[in-house]
């Protein structure tokens, strides 16, 4: 392979875990767009998913074959579904008595529900690493020495297609409009007949359904998943939040594609022992030259 | 002291610490089970000392020195511990050893095989397993005389043990006469390594050598399949452990590994323990299991013969430990700890099982 092909099978893979990164990073900026709170329970949400999907395939591979369409179909809704109805309950009984109470109660619990989450999953789970189906096997689009693998292919095609999903949620209809509105003025929105509390719960629902998606796209990616996976990854996805611009739904997802190519160049050609430190490094870097993210939150126009 | 009839008798406790959760913990669990089996053994022919029983303390390091280190102290602090089986993996032996030492209580690892553990002069720390400084230039003399291997990468997971082989791996494959072509770190716990391994393949080296655990491990050959990276893999025996096939399924095919040890499953002398534990475990067996078995037999031969509760006293019985007739053959310390058992076993994944491929300078 030459120096330019490497290259752009670098960002190839970068874009793919980049992809997983945008999704997770969705449920963080939603929530902290509304109710300004970083929701920590967000990357133990993320890996229920991954679980949840392992689980539905256990049901049901004696019924279905493991590359049917159906099987991938009842994988991702389930692991959504749930993942939507654990984040609404979540906040439903842990955020919304605080709602009044200072910000830091709020984030304190969230770590808080983080620990409870990842505990649950060791003992519903077990503590050792399980091993997730291979789909698609390794079969791979060969570009000359490029490969795209059809795993690679169907996570960028499944993420972008949820993504403008999203957008045009939030974007072209009444729910997305309140949301928006929510998010601007809480008060004034009350006051303009918005049901703020179920509006909020809705954007709990939806950042949490993808970042399930996400766990299901993580275990079919990388094949081996452990309860405590939840932590780091998330942990990058608030990065990528951050770096897009936190409470900025495109920015999210511009910020985790960013951060998957960055991270991927960074271990790539500079030392793959350091990579976890380029993430962080660009999180703190950013703070200091350009706190508000790549897409700047026009709240003041 | 007057016997009203059946007393209670007393106890004498064995510790036991290893990664009993998270994702090395199979390896934990499986020295727990060795212990188990052979304090139940012991404890049914019979009181070990008149009024005794043994009792098996179960911790958990998480594979964390720091972890290790408390784990080490609460077991120092508890008068009825007289000696440690354990830990597992080399960071966690080497950071504990010290708490040890000041308690004066033995700690015999079946698998912590870095070097320098027992080059620190720790009087109380011993080993069943062999150690990598044999283990690693035996692998390099596989790799370059058996698999022919000329260009070779080497990736390590930059923890004691991992850091470790890989570093002897290089240093004794350079000597042969073949070209290393990188050495790179990689992070425990990660995931993604397909940066590094598309790296590799822009080299496309004969062999790539992993110094390092089963989880990364896994993870490592899945990702160069699916990268179509073709290079040979050797590691150490981190990923000798059934899990990394679990993991790794029909990837780990052709993989080999180097072992600490011969493969016990052929071994007359571990035939009666091999049952003894399908029967009570069944069939996932760990590759330290016998080493830890051993460990344990020591420690209770050494608490019999000492014959009363204390730590210096049991300490000298495990140091003098000659020919020790266990599974794995016959054991003796030398004045480092070091058993006198170092054979290194080669094996390959074939039809998703390790094969004993034999012993690594046939």
């Amino acid at each position: 392979m030459s120096h330019s092909e490497i290259f752009v099978q670098q960002l190839i893979n970068g874009l793919t875990i980049g992809m997983i990164y945008a999704l997770i990073a969705l449920g963080y900026t939603m929530v902290y767009g509304i109710i300004q709170l970083i929701n920590f329970a967000h990357g133990e949400i993320f890996m229920a998913g991954a679980f949840l999907g392992l689980t539905v395939f256990g049901l049901f591979s004696p019924a279905l074959k493991l590359n049917s369409a159906l099987m991938l179909i009842l994988m991702f809704v389930s692991a959504m579904f749930v993942c939507g109805l654990l984040g609404g309950l979540i906040e439903r009984a842990a955020y919304r008595p605080l709602r009044k109470s200072p910000r830091l109660s709020c984030l304190i619990t969230a770590i808080g529900v983080s620990f409870i989450l990842q505990n649950l999953m060791m003992l519903i789970w077990g503590p050792v690493n399980k091993s997730f189906p291979a789909f698609f096997k390794h079969s791979a689009l060969s570009l000359g020495p490029l490969r795209i693998t059809f795993m690679q292919g169907f996570i960028i095609i499944t993420s972008l297609v949820m993504m403008s999903a999203l957008h045009f949620f939030v974007t072209r209809t009444m729910l997305g409009k309140a949301l928006r509105a929510t998010s601007e003025d809480m008060t004034a929105s009350r006051l303009m007949g918005i049901k703020v509390n179920r509006v909020i719960s809705l954007c709990f629902l939806i950042g949490s359904g993808l970042g399930g998606a996400g766990g299901v796209m993580y275990g079919m990616y990388y094949n081996s998943i452990s309860f405590h996976d939840g932590y780091l990854v998330g942990i990058k996805a608030f990065t990528a939040a951050v770096l897009g611009g936190i409470g900025n739904v495109p920015g999210a997802m511009l910020g985790g594609v960013a951060l998957g190519m960055l991270e991927g160049l960074g271990a790539g050609y500079l030392s793959s022992e350091w990579k976890n430190v380029f993430a962080f490094l660009i999180l703190v870097g950013l703070l200091l030259c350009w706190p508000s993210g790549i897409l700047r939150k026009l709240r003041n126009e | 002291m007057f016997s009203l009839g059946a007393k209670k008798p007393g106890v004498f406790k064995i510790g036991c610490v290893g990664p009993i959760t998270g994702d090395q913990a199979s390896l934990g669990l499986d020295q727990l089970h060795a212990l188990q089996i052979a304090v139940d053994e012991a404890n049914a022919k019979g009181e070990i000392i008149p009024g005794y029983r043994l009792e098996v303390v179960s911790l958990d390091d998480q594979h964390n020195p720091s972890q290790a280190v408390a784990m080490a102290k609460r077991l120092a602090a508890d008068p009825l511990v007289l000696a440690v089986v354990g830990h597992v993996n080399s960071s966690c032996s080497l950071s504990a050893a010290p708490i040890y030492q000041n308690a004066r209580i033995a700690q015999i690892s079946p698998s912590s095989s870095n070097p320098e553990i027992s080059r620190k002069g720790f009087d109380t720390f011993f080993r069943t397993c062999a150690t990598d400084d044999i283990q690693a230039p035996q692998a390099a003399y596989f790799a370059f005389e058996r698999l022919k291997a000329k260009k070779v990468f080497v990736i390590d997971d930059k923890t004691t043990y991992g850091k470790g082989i890989a570093d002897e791996f290089e240093k004794e494959i350079r000597r042969l006469g073949a070209s290393v072509l990188g050495h790179e770190g990689i992070i425990q716990g990660e995931k993604d390594f397909t940066p590094l391994l598309t790296k590799i393949k822009g080299l496309s080296p004969d062999l790539i050598f992993f110094g390092g655990m089963y989880p990364e491990g896994a993870l490592l050959v899945r990702q160069a399949k699916s990268l179509g990276l073709s290079s040979q893999w050797l590691g150490g025996d981190g990923i000798y452990v059934s899990a990394f096939i679990d993991l790794a399924k029909e990837d780990a095919e052709g993989v080999y590994c180097t072992f600490i040890g011969a493969d016990v499953s052929n071994m007359e002398s571990a035939k009666r323990y091999l049952e003894i534990y399908t029967a009570r475990f069944g069939q996932q067996r760990g590759p330290y299991s016998a080493y830890a078995y051993d460990a344990a037999n020591i420690i209770i031969d050494a608490i019999r013969k000492a014959a009363k509760k204390d730590r210096p006293a049991v300490l000298a019985q495990v140091r003098v430990t000659k020919d020790f007739s266990g599974v794995v053959g016959l054991t003796s310390f030398d004045e480092k700890g070091d058993s006198s058992i170092q054979l290194i076993g080669v094996f390959q994944v074939r039809n998703q099982a390790f094969e004993y491929v034999g012993s690594a300078r046939e």
